[in-house]
């Protein structure tokens, strides 16, 4: 094998073959649960203490499969995880403390 | 040999790979979850700004001032560009380099489609609704948005230049690193939206 031929990153450990969750399913969901947000937000006459936790919630779940699923964060290294997420999560608690006081 | 911390001696002898090969290919890799990570910080920032300057304004337009429905189809947009890129990459994966050409350059029409409905939103806030950056809301929207919406445009050229290259028949089954790099950039910037569309949106 020629030592300057890039080989994928699926040989050296990520996303096997064949194990992968339907991207299309993970379409429909972010699909629905967007209608869902934006039902919430026009139609609904959820008090905001409710739609706001509701909306926030929905939110997460979308960019988590999003990260697990479309980027792959599932089935790679847990440290690619922890690099990308970790600071983010440092950020959601100083905006947190920013707001509360 | 100094073995990179993302890279087991295991991984690195997978596939007849050569250690050194597999163990550059990962760093790249590692270097690049950097990279999303540092952008990543960057959005919480203006996010942040964001929430603050709204949380501490006398006044803020309503979810329906905002173009909710416009704003949605958008959502739409990048949610299927972010499909077309995964469809693009299995793609390759059995080394159907026409389809990948193909699903990215959907998946370019759909970012620039995005952006024509951005720059939609933009004149109906700017001219009918008045808002700029000499009000606290204007700043903090056209601030966050129109940096999500130039990560999009260079997703875009990016997209673009992978279809290219991909007709050009510079992807393989074995050799799409690059083309797995464009896709996590497209869904990291499609992740961004799902906070913005929610946190700028709908709340």
């Amino acid at each position: 094998m020629q030592q300057h031929m890039v080989t994928h990153d699926t040989d050296v450990g990520a996303l096997p073959h064949g194990k992968a969750t339907s991207p299309v399913l993970v379409y429909a969901i972010l699909a629905i649960a967007t209608v869902f947000e934006v039902g919430i937000t026009l139609f609904a006459g959820i008090p905001r203490t409710v739609a706001v936790p509701l909306l926030l919630s929905l939110s997460f779940v979308k960019a988590s499969l999003v990260a697990l699923y479309y980027m792959h964060l599932r089935y790679e290294k847990v440290i690619y995880g922890l690099v990308f997420v970790a600071p983010a999560a440092f950020a959601i608690f100083l905006i947190t403390i920013l707001l509360s006081g | 040999m100094n073995q990179s911390p993302v890279l087991s001696n295991a991984d690195a002898n997978v596939s007849g790979v050569s250690g050194a090969s597999a163990e550059s290919q990962l760093n790249r890799k590692f270097g690049f979850w950097l990279f999303l990570s540092s952008e990543l910080l960057i959005f919480c920032g203006l996010i942040g700004a964001f929430l603050v300057t709204k949380h501490y304004a006398t006044s803020w337009p309503s979810s329906k001032q905002l173009s909710i429905w416009l704003v949605s189809i958008n959502t739409f947009l990048l949610l299927t560009s972010s499909l077309t890129v995964v469809l693009g990459i299995d793609n390759i994966r059995q080394n159907k380099q026409r389809k990948l050409a193909l699903y990215i350059l959907a998946s370019a029409l759909l970012g620039v489609l995005f952006l024509g409905g951005q720059a939609i939103e933009y004149q109906h806030l700017i001219f009918t609704e008045h808002f700029g950056f000499g009000d606290s809301f204007g700043t903090a929207f056209f601030t966050l948005t129109g940096l999500h919406g130039l990560h999009v445009l260079v997703g875009v050229l990016w997209a673009v230049a992978v279809a290219l290259r991909a007709r050009h028949g510079a992807f393989s089954a074995r050799n799409y690193t690059t083309v797995e790099m464009f896709g996590l950039y497209w869904h990291f910037v499609d992740l961004v939206w799902i906070l913005i569309f929610t946190i700028v949106y709908l709340i």
